[in-house]
């Protein structure tokens, strides 16, 4: 009897979601979370890159979705020129992905050295679950992974950061994802997926529909597995043309 | 023209208001330095700063006076003869002459420090003090000075005894004011150029201070030493200002914010940590700080601190993230979204400040108000500002069939709308109504659109109504 609250006492005292929640958290979608082994790891990094410019709504979808599962605290880091270019998340529309906006502070940072040292900040605040930096063009450093991932380590929070087109730098993300717009046939957002770094299992593609009443992605029922689309690149066209 | 001369210009019969030209007549050697008012008014505001070491009720007296209230503050450095003899042995160290004295009323203190009468006087010894002085000293325009002159009255011990009713009528009221002023007779309040912080705690160092680490940990001191005096009374500070006080005279002000009363220590050491590195030019010591102080500028009543329920931690943590990002980055940065009660999309969710708002921010009252009209979706991205986009659409009021915008064109293969969404009527800057439409590409891009202005309220010749692009769905 003693021992039964005293169990219940150790699990009310747990700060929900955070060193003893499961390290991983599920998508929702079973397929994505087998090539995952459970779901995207807590405590490490993820990248979300829009496929192009154009689809930054997309990678945003793709990102609200997960932040929207992590619960608890949310800090959302952006560079302002990607709030200029690609405007800044919605309250009414993160509202409607279910993702609260009263448990999201925003940051607006000036250039890249403050957009990581603000996100290694929020990472080692015990309070949040999940940090989203947002950056445009440009490199990310080894090192800055590397911090951003220990640091996320330490406290189990999710990394993520949003880039507004890939990356051709070979980051050590945990996963990497490039996130495009798919067609949706109804109101649910709908976004199509590729895995194209997973440390810990295949890669993959999928078309992911968000449902907000669930609070979790779904593979769309009627998606064709589509063929990845060219990414556009068009500066390393170039180089070649020169070579 | 001469507009100030120095004692050995003096010695050589110069003084102000003499012309250039016949100064360097007198004297071709003479060296002279073009007047800059802005640098003068500037050096007064610096030196200002720095009294602030002897009291924090100092007022500008412009062009070249200062005042400072030392009620209360001279007992601090033992009397008031040795603050005087320290601050004129300070000033002049750094290359001013002053001329300093202590009075009852700002008057006498002016008429003293300017007129040349004995540094000190007691109150009650105004009338003393001021009888021989010129008019002048009572701080009168010229114009009065000079027709009380003409009727044969100079000094101030002429007009001191007069009747007062025919010497108002005739040369107005500010004399007898300035008079009254100057006796004590009547109250003249200093204006101080900073406002007064409501908790202070300072320190003087005998060895002057230069490393970060011991600013931090003299702030952590300070801190501590308000804390008592902030429990004392169930406040925490809300705005917290350092000032360090410079050997050469240079003073540094440093202000942090905080989102919640706060009066612990060690946050408002690590506020102090994020500021610090966040300087944009270095802290520079130079030969190092004599003198702290810690302020609180704004002052806010704290609830007692509760312990050990769920979920405050949690809130506290997240309090200190906002301000340690705020001190780092600014406090406009870090921000909250909160809903408004408004139909236009812009005002409908703003961002505000993270420091300046509660945890709430009226989503609770959105969601009843989403369910209750079904709202339609909303975008997950919107722009800063709605952009023009060229379009071929239905007339009158259907969707776009397709549009360009940022020289790509999109084709539009769905389309859901019209949502009406009437302008700020009621206001001088309200926009026309706007007809949003959610429409989704060939590729499946998904944007909100909307047409500023309907077709039925265009006039005859007008321009047909433009197209936006606002936002983006995933």
């Amino acid at each position: 009897m003693i021992e039964e609250l005293r169990q219940r006492l150790r699990g009310l005292e747990r700060p929900p979601g955070l060193e003893d929640g499961p390290a991983a958290l599920p998508l929702g979608a079973d397929a994505v979370d087998r090539a995952l082994g459970g779901g995207l790891m807590r405590g490490a990094l993820h990248e979300i890159a829009a496929l192009g410019e154009a689809h930054a709504a997309a990678a945003t979808g793709f990102v609200a979705g997960v932040a929207a599962r992590a619960a608890a605290h949310l800090v959302w880091i952006a560079e302002d020129m990607a709030a200029l270019e690609s405007g800044a998340p919605y309250g009414l529309g993160l509202d409607g992905f279910g993702l609260a906006p009263e448990r999201l502070v925003t940051v607006a940072v000036a250039q890249r050295r403050d957009l990581l040292w603000a996100m290694e900040e929020a990472l080692r605040c015990r309070a949040v679950a999940c940090v989203v930096g947002e950056m445009r063009h440009g490199a990310l450093d080894a090192v800055a992974v590397r911090r951003l991932s220990l640091a996320a380590a330490d406290t189990g929070a999710l990394a993520l950061i949003l880039r507004a087109m890939p990356g051709d730098d070979a980051s050590t993300a945990a996963t990497r994802w490039i996130v495009g717009a798919a067609s949706a046939e109804g109101d649910a957002p709908r976004v199509m997926a590729q895995l194209v770094r997973n440390r810990r299992g295949p890669r993959g593609q999928w078309i992911l529909e968000w449902s907000d009443s669930d609070g979790r992605f779904t593979l769309a029922a009627h998606a064709q597995p589509v063929a990845a689309p060219p990414v556009h690149r068009p500066h390393r066209q170039i180089a070649r043309s020169v070579a | 023209m001469l507009t100030a001369v120095d004692d050995a210009a003096a010695r050589l019969g110069l003084h102000a208001g003499l012309a250039l030209t016949q100064a360097r007549a007198m004297h071709p050697a003479l060296d002279t330095v073009p007047e800059d008012t802005n640098a003068d008014a500037q050096l007064l505001e610096d030196i200002a700063d720095w009294c602030l070491r002897y009291t924090p009720l100092v007022a500008c007296d412009a062009p070249d006076g200062l005042l400072l209230d030392i009620t209360g503050c001279a007992h601090l450095y033992g009397g008031e003869k040795t603050l005087v003899a320290d601050l004129a042995a300070r000033l002049t160290r750094a290359g001013l002459a002053c001329s300093i004295a202590v009075a009852g009323s700002i008057g006498a203190a002016y008429a003293a420090a300017r007129y040349g009468a004995a540094w000190s006087h007691a109150n009650g010894e105004e009338r003393k003090l001021l009888s021989p002085l010129p008019l002048a000293a009572l701080r009168l325009e010229g114009s009065t000075v000079a027709s009380l002159a003409r009727v044969g009255l100079k000094q101030v011990g002429d007009i001191i005894d007069l009747p007062r009713a025919p010497l108002t009528a005739r040369f107005g009221a500010a004399v007898m004011r300035q008079l009254d002023r100057a006796l004590a007779l009547e109250d003249e309040p200093l204006t101080p150029r900073l406002p007064v912080a409501p908790y202070v705690a300072e320190q003087r160092f005998p060895e002057p201070i230069a490393r970060e680490e011991d600013v931090l940990l003299v702030t952590e001191r300070l801190a501590d030493r308000l804390k008592l005096a902030l429990e004392r009374r169930g406040d925490g500070a809300r705005r917290i200002e350092l000032t360090l006080f410079r050997t050469d005279g240079a003073v540094r002000r440093i202000a942090a914010g905080t989102s919640r009363p706060v009066r612990d220590p060690g946050e408002i050491r690590a506020l102090f940590t994020e500021r610090l590195a966040a300087l944009s030019d270095a802290l520079d010591p130079g030969f190092g700080f004599d003198m702290a102080r810690l302020s609180v500028l704004i002052a806010e009543a704290s609830a007692p601190e509760q312990i050990g329920i769920g979920g405050g931690d949690e809130l506290k943590e997240m309090n200190r993230l906002v301000d340690r990002l705020s001190a780092r980055l600014g406090g406009q940065r870090v921000r909250r979204l909160v809903a408004q009660d408004s139909h236009q999309p812009e005002i409908a969710s703003i961002a505000v400040p993270a420091q300046a708002t509660g945890t709430d921010g009226g989503w609770a009252a959105f969601r009843r108000y989403r369910n209750d009209v079904e709202l339609a979706p909303r975008p997950l991205r919107l722009l800063a500002r709605p952009e023009p986009i060229e379009t071929v659409a239905e007339v009158p009021d259907g969707p776009p069939l397709r549009f360009r915008w940022r020289r790509a064109l999109h084709e539009v293969i769905l389309a859901d709308g019209p949502e009406r969404i009437e302008g700020a009527w009621w206001s001088e800057h309200g926009g026309p109504a706007r007809d949003y439409f959610r429409v989704e590409d060939r590729t499946g891009l998904r944007f909100w659109l909307f047409r500023a202005g309907l077709y039925r309220d265009l006039a005859p010749g007008g321009s047909a109504p433009a197209w936006f692009v606002h936002g983006m769905f995933a």
